[in-house]
């Protein structure tokens, strides 16, 4: 044994320099670089130590990175292990979209980005020991995108046997049966992703990144990894499977087109009202102006459709939501706290989902309108509210958030919940009150969701800016009858022009 | 401006001359009819942002009118013109391409009206007033604040004790990165996680149009009253903007005005300068 002592400590100085060597650690004078941009651009979020002991972290949902777990989301490398210096320098300049943390690409420069991840680096000693250095999964290239229906069938059966499902949904939705207890490795809550919406995918929505999310895992997250679970060949099967329930871009709007439809519209009856009727989509952003401000909203989008006949207008709101609160209350007018980190939200379970279409209380004349913001004492608003615990829909008039009424107005409605996705229609006269939804007008509308789950209740709540709803005549203009009578003109205009100059030279010549 | 287009319609234009000219003599009206199109294309398609069709429209009538007087301030020159047109319009060799014109102009005039029939209604567009006048003086949570006199109480200690000063820094930096970023960005482009559910968008503050040409008072005015506080051509109504004053102290705000000049690198505009 003794002997063999002076052997080992021989190989071990030997190794050392090697190990060392095969790190990618940058130079001493590129990690003091990357110190200096890190205190001015990243330290208020990450900590000055990496640690996410930072002011803004209380605020932040997902928290920003604790770069000394060397838990690290996107890497390309196995389930576990530390990223590489090309996976954190690809983080820094895509960001990661839908959270606070941005793409830095347009703003540091590809020099400053490597200085940046080598410093990042020296938080966690893990990058200089043997494990510095792991090896990289491989992701193939990507084979064309196949839509047979063998092949989604395929990626459908893996999509179950690997329970997507479970966390993500039937439909990707993000809304399975253990979604809302999942934690990630700090403790904090975590949403499974909403697989539809690409856009909001973390770590890139391509084909390859979709493939390496699931075989490599993200790290210090619910999200397990596959790398020996799914056969090579099941694999772009799946991808193509999660690619096709999903879309690439929201395609934002601003403007709901509502169709004519002569004769009752029937909300409960009429499975086809909707039908052939073409939506927008909004985006749904936290309430952080007034108080009650919401910094990680549960829903970020809305979908809506709407229809008309000659007494009534009908709206379909539509959006996803990891879970139904069906029980407990809520209403625009509730009190929310300021938000004070050292005093949790401990409410839970007292707030349903409610949905909400905010309307000037009468057509304004010019661009003037109510304050977005539940309106002002000059511009009041009709807030057209469902609460989807109580089973019934309303209008409140809105002066401002704190000065919500009760009116008489009624509305009509139904609400559906299915894997992931509340259904809303709401029906109300065109006219009621000062307001009038006039045909081929545009009259201003706005949005909100409240997410029961996350606590939303009052002013706490996610919202829109003002769009518009534009009633498009049920009666359209055909363009023949224009078309003819301008084309008539003109030709008649060329004609006359042609022959006076003709009978003009004819004149001429015979002189 | 959108050079590449500009210099592709200048090349055009040189190579007609010096190439489609060799074979083909071009008369003084047809160069007319060049340079109109040319000069439509350029603003059209030349000009970033893009010009109102309106102004489009006004510009293409003066240049037409300056034309025709162009060719008719000399009485040789629109003789030409004159005689070339008149045998367009009554020479038998012509008689195939005047038929063709005869009909193809109002064609092109029905499937004009159909593209306006059927392209879809504008909702109103509201144009607003960025910078507003301020106020001459605002009142914050029971003190008056003149703003044509106010300076940042704290932009001395830049000079007179930096230590001070860079607690100041520090702490409008908290306070930027708690209340502020979720709008205007974490690099103060304008663009942070919400930006894209507000309209108008947060202002962007590394675009030499905003902080760099604003008095500090003026920053004070903005972010103690935010929207509610903007007269009406500045649209308040829809601008996103909070009334900080029910949030902040006023040490907090003057913090948090000199934390957006440390992190841009801009300086204020000094007091007493007009807007
Ligand atoms: C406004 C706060 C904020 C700022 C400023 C910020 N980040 Fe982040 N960052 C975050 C948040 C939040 C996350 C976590 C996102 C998630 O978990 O989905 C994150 C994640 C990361 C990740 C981890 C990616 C992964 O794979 O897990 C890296 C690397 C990173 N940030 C680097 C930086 C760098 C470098 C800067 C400065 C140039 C910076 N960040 C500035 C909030 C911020
Ligand atoms: C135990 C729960 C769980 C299971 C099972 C699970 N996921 Fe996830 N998945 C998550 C969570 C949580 C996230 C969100 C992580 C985050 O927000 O950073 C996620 C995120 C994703 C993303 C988005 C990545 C990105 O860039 O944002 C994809 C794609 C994905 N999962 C695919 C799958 C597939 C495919 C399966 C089945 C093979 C699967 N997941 C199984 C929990 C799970
Ligand atoms: C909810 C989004 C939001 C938040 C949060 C927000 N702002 Fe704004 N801010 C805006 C919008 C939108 C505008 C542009 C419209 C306007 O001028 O009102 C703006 C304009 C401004 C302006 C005027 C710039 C100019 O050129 O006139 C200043 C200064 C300003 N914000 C500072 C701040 C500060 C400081 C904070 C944090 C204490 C803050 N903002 C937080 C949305 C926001």
């Amino acid at each position: 044994m003794t002997s063999m002592r002076p052997l080992l400590l021989f190989l071990t100085l030997c190794l050392l320099p090697c190990v060392a060597a095969s790190q990618d650690l940058g130079t001493e004078a590129q990690r003091a670089e990357g110190k200096v941009l890190y205190d001015v651009k990243c330290a208020h979020c990450h900590g000055y130590n990496g640690d996410a002991v930072s002011v803004a972290t209380a605020y932040l949902h997902p928290t920003p990175r604790d770069f000394s777990s060397g838990n690290y989301k996107f890497r390309s490398t196995p389930s576990g292990e530390l990223p590489t210096t090309e996976d954190i320098k690809r983080s820094i300049r895509e960001g990661m979209p839908y959270t606070s943390m941005p793409a830095w690409e347009d703003i540091l420069s590809e020099s400053e980005i490597t200085a940046l991840a080598y410093y990042l680096k020296t938080f966690d000693q893990a990058f200089a020991g043997p494990y510095g250095n792991p090896t990289v999964i491989e992701i193939p290239q990507a084979p064309r995108y196949n839509t047979d229906e063998a092949h989604l069938t395929r990626g459908r059966a893996v999509f179950e046997a690997n329970q997507c499902a479970d966390c993500h949904g039937e439909n990707g939705r993000g809304n399975g049966p253990s979604a809302p207890d999942l934690m990630d490795d700090w403790g904090y809550p975590i949403r499974p992703a909403d697989m539809t919406k690409r856009w909001t995918y973390r770590a890139s929505p391509t084909r390859e990144d979709i493939y390496r999310t699931f075989t490599t895992g993200l790290n210090g997250t619910p999200m397990p990894s596959y790398q020996q679970t799914i056969e090579e060949e099941d694999r772009w099967a799946l991808v193509d499977y999660v690619w096709s329930l999903s879309e690439d871009d929201p395609d934002y709007g601003t403007v709901v087109t509502a169709t004519g439809r002569p004769g009752p519209l029937d909300l409960a009856g009429d499975v086809d009202l909707f039908v052939n009727v073409p939506e927008a989509y909004f985006p749904i952003v936290g309430q952080v102006i007034e108080q009650g401000r919401a910094f990680h909203p549960g829903v970020n989008g809305i979908a809506v459709r709407a229809v008309y006949n000659e007494t009534d207008i009908a709206f379909q709101l539509s959006w996803h939501d990891m879970t139904a609160e069906t029980t407990g209350m809520n209403h625009p007018g509730l009190k929310v706290a300021m938000f004070d980190p050292d005093q949790p939200d401990t409410t839970q379970g007292n707030w349903s989902d409610a949905v909400a279409l905010l309307l000037p209380a009468a057509m304004p004349e010019g661009l003037e309108r109510p304050y977005f913001m539940f309106g002002d004492p000059r511009n009041p608003m009709s807030i057209w509210y469902t609460d989807l615990a109580a089973d019934s829909a309303r209008v409140l008039s809105g002066q401002g958030s704190n000065a919500i009424t009760e009116t008489d107005f009624q509305l009509e409605h139904t609400a559906n919940y299915n894997d992931g996705k509340w259904t809303v229609t709401m029906k109300g006269a065109r006219q009621h009150g000062d307001m009038i939804f006039a045909e081929a007008t545009f009259v201003p509308i706005s949005f909100t969701v409240w997410d029961g789950y996350a606590n939303e209740r009052g002013n706490k709540r996610g919202l829109s800016a003002w769009y518009h709803v534009y009633l498009e005549p049920m009666e359209r203009v055909s363009a023949a009858g224009p078309m003819a009578k301008w084309a008539l003109i003109v030709l008649l205009v060329e004609l006359a022009l042609v022959g006076l100059v003709r009978w003009r030279t004819s004149r001429q010549r015979n002189k | 401006m959108n050079l590449v287009v500009l210099l592709a319609i200048a090349a055009t234009l040189v190579a007609i001359q010096l190439v489609v000219t060799r074979w083909l003599k071009l008369n003084r009206l047809a160069w007319m009819a060049l340079w109109w199109v040319a000069l439509w294309a350029a603003f059209s398609y030349g000009i970033n942002p893009p010009l109102p069709n309106s102004i489009i429209v006004l510009f293409m009538a003066i240049i037409t009118i300056a034309l025709i007087a162009y060719l008719s301030a000399d009485s040789d020159e629109l003789q030409a013109a004159q005689s070339a047109i008149t045998r367009f319009m009554v020479d038998r060799q012509y008689a195939v391409p005047l038929l063709i014109a005869l009909v193809a102009l109002p064609l092109l005039v029905a499937l004009r009206v159909y593209l306006e029939t059927k392209a879809a209604p504008q909702p109103p567009s509201s144009s607003r007033t960025i910078h507003p006048p301020p106020p001459p003086s605002i009142n914050f949570n029971g003190t008056t604040l003149n703003l044509t006199t106010a300076n940042n109480p704290y932009r001395e200690l830049e000079d007179s004790d930096p230590e001070a000063f860079a607690e100041h820094v520090a702490n409008g930096r908290r306070i930027y990165f708690q209340n502020c970023f979720y709008c205007h960005g974490d690099n103060m482009e304008g663009s942070g996680m919400f930006a894209h559910g507000y309209d108008p968008l947060p202002a962007n503050f590394n675009d030499a149009t905003t902080i760099a040409m604003l008095q500090e008072s003026y920053l004070f005015w903005r972010i103690a009253k935010g929207a509610p506080g903007l007269p009406s051509e500045s649209t308040p109504w829809s601008s996103a903007m909070p009334a900080w004053e029910d949030f902040l102290t006023e040490q907090e705000i003057w913090d948090v005005i000199i934390f957006l000049y440390e992190f841009t690198g801009f300086e204020p505009r000094a007091q007493g300068m007009p807007h």
